[in-house]
């Protein structure tokens, strides 16, 4: 049996459902030496802002149970010097290019994505509204889902590529942000982002990153990613969603498509394994020949739940 | 290039209760080493540690006939701890090797260099000062400990380099001076030798000092930095210094082998 692992994603259709998140794949160019770019299904690079960004100061990073946090503070090279200097090997390599922009205000974001144009490199754009690392911008637009739509309309009205709205983690709602950013005319979603932690360094009585808070990343994160993918999924039922959340084997991408993503994006995993996202690939059509799975958007949204009970007081 | 690849634990050689050297299998790793470069090791599968830890390789060399690489390793967490406790034949997986080495190729055999190591930074030294003597370069090396146990490795730098070469510093006098190891470089240097370059590892406040040092004296350094790291490979922006240009530069693969002169030691 041949297993099609050829995913429909929107106007995109990606070779596999395995891509890369943005933060954990550099500029993909640093991974060329470790996997076959092409290989994979896309791979969205670190977000993007008009001018360079030098990021915050450090410590950045520290690992918790688990996972990590990190506060880099999108530092990255602009998205001039992505587009000259990055995306014409990232081309030449048959890499599919999500790019991930950001910036401080509704004018930043929609600057990155005119200077991106119609540039077909990219394939697609995926707006990081969700960043908890940066004092403006980031998540103001993710937490409000009218500060959300306002955004996602904007950038709407500058890009004909494919728009995926990256969604964060750290709302009461995450249905009602997934409706705003869908009806403001987002084509696609991403979730999720990090979620906001603390660690302390008990002899200093410091907080170990310096930005105090940062991002948790890793398995720790899992059951809450697929639990919002799963409401999102049930909520919008047609809407292409790229999960990812601690996905380290191949069982938790099968988890997160039988919750309802049509694909997923590998994130921290990258810094243990630099080979990790393609031999996923090959490991999903192994895992859908030995479970009967022809096609490997038959898993999306397969999740059999049982009905929720009333109270039943005693 | 760095690869990643499953090397075998040879052996593990306890010098106390918080330093050991772990010796794994050279794998293709081992001919393409340089002194001052890392590797970034996973210590088990488990969630912790989780991401994989920087090691510099201390030395390319050989255990009962087999090509290895040495890691000389102060326990410090769980990743370090988890480390020790590996069975001979274990295999690990190990990426390396990594970053900039320290610069020796501009070195002439009438030039002489100083090595500065402060505790568990001599282990990217060790390969330098073999590089160095196989080089015929004349190195000295100043090494200090907060007391004789932390000084390790004594052996093999007077071997490299000439007992003679070699001085010590401990907090505690149980070693060599006591005092500070920057204390015997200063002394060294009121002598009137003249270093073509002086390479160091050790904590912040050695380097701090150190730095200071040179620019004083005017002398070029090379600095094998540390920072925590997630990737080890430039990629999660997580092990960034401040640089006096304003940027930040990320250790791993600017450095870790880094001139103190571009370092903003204020903001760091
Ligand atoms: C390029 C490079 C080369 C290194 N070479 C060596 C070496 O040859 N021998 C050696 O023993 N150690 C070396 N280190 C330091 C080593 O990586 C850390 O000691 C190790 O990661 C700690 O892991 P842990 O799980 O034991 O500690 P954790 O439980 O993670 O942390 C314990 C303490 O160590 C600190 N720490 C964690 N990671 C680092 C780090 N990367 N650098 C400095 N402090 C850290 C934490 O802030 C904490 O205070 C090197 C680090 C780098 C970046
Ligand atoms: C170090 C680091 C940097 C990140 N930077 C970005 C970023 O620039 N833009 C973005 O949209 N997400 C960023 N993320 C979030 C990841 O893309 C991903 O959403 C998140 O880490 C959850 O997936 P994971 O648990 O598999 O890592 C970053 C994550 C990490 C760990
Ligand atoms: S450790 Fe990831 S960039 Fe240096």
């Amino acid at each position: 049996m041949t297993v099609d692992l050829s995913t429909a994603f929107g106007r995109l259709r990606l070779k596999n459902p395995i891509g890369t998140a943005s933060g954990t794949f550099g500029y993909g160019l640093e991974f060329a030496h470790y996997l076959d770019l092409a290989a994979l299904g896309a791979i969205s690079v670190k977000g993007l802002s008009f001018r360079p960004c030098h990021g915050n100061p450090p410590p950045r990073i520290c690992e918790t149970d688990a996972g990590m946090l990190n506060a880099i503070g999108l530092q990255n090279v602009g998205v001039d010097a992505f587009l000259a200097e990055k995306l014409p090997e990232l081309a030449r390599l048959g890499a599919t290019v999500i790019a991930n922009v950001w910036g401080d205000t509704e004018d930043d974001y929609v600057a990155v994505v005119e200077r991106i144009g119609s540039d077909r490199r990219v394939a697609a754009i995926e707006v990081n509204v969700s960043c908890p690392n940066v004092v403006k911008g980031g998540m103001i637009f993710g937490n409000n889902p009218e500060a959300l739509a306002a955004l996602v309309k904007r950038i709407r009205a500058a890009t004909g590529h494919p728009l995926v709205v990256k969604l964060s983690p750290n709302v009461t709602d995450i249905v009602a942000c997934a409706h705003a950013a869908v009806d403001a005319g987002a084509d696609a979603l991403s979730l999720i982002n990090t979620l906001v932690g603390l660690a302390i360094d008990l002899e200093r009585r410091e907080p170990k990153i310096g930005f105090t808070t940062g991002g948790l990343s890793g398995p720790a994160i899992r059951p809450v990613a697929l639990r919002m993918v799963w409401e999102v999924r049930k909520a919008i039922p047609k809407i292409p969603i790229f999960g990812m959340g601690g996905i380290e084997t191949v069982e938790h991408v099968v988890e997160f498509l039988i919750a309802g993503a049509n694909a997923v994006q590998i994130g921290t995993a990258n810094f243990r394994d630099p080979s990790l996202a393609s031999r996923l690939v090959g490991e999903l059509a192994a895992w859908c020949e030995d479970h009967g799975v022809a096609r490997v958007s038959d898993l999306v949204d397969t999740l059999r739940t049982r009905p929720r009970p009333d109270h039943e007081f005693a | 290039m760095a690869v990643n690849e499953s090397l075998r634990v040879l052996r593990t050689i306890h010098y106390d209760e918080h330093h050991y050297s772990l010796f794994v299998s050279a794998g293709t790793i081992g001919p393409k080493t340089k002194p001052g470069h890392f590797a970034m090791i996973q210590a088990g599968e488990g969630f912790r540690p989780y991401l994989r830890r920087a090691f510099s390789i201390a030395d390319v060399t050989k255990v009962a006939g087999v090509p290895a690489l040495e890691f000389v390793v102060k326990i410090v967490g769980v990743g370090t701890a988890a480390l020790a406790r590996f069975a001979e034949g274990t295999p690990l997986p190990v990426l390396g090797p990594l970053g900039v080495p320290f610069p020796i190729d501009d070195l002439l055999p009438s030039d002489r260099v100083a090595l500065v190591a402060g505790g568990i930074g001599l282990a990217p030294l060790v390969l330098l000062a073999r590089t160095l003597a196989a080089r015929g370069i004349a190195a000295d090396l100043f090494y200090g400990g907060r007391n004789e146990n932390d000084v390790l490795k004594r052996a093999d730098f007077e071997r490299f380099l000439g007992p003679h070469r070699c001085r010590y510093a401990t907090d505690d006098g149980s070693l060599g001076r006591r005092g500070r190891v920057t204390e015997l470089f200063t002394n060294a240097l009121a002598g009137g030798v003249r270093y073509r370059r002086v390479y160091a590892c050790g904590p912040v406040a050695m380097f701090r000092a150190l730095a200071e040092l040179l620019a004083e004296a005017k002398l070029e350094g090379s600095f094998a930095m540390e920072s925590e790291m997630a990737c080890g490979f430039g990629v999660c922006l997580g092990c960034v210094v401040p640089m006096v240009d304003g940027r930040f530069a990320t250790i791993c693969k600017e450095g870790p082998c880094v001139s103190p002169a571009q370092i903003d030691w204020a903001r760091l």
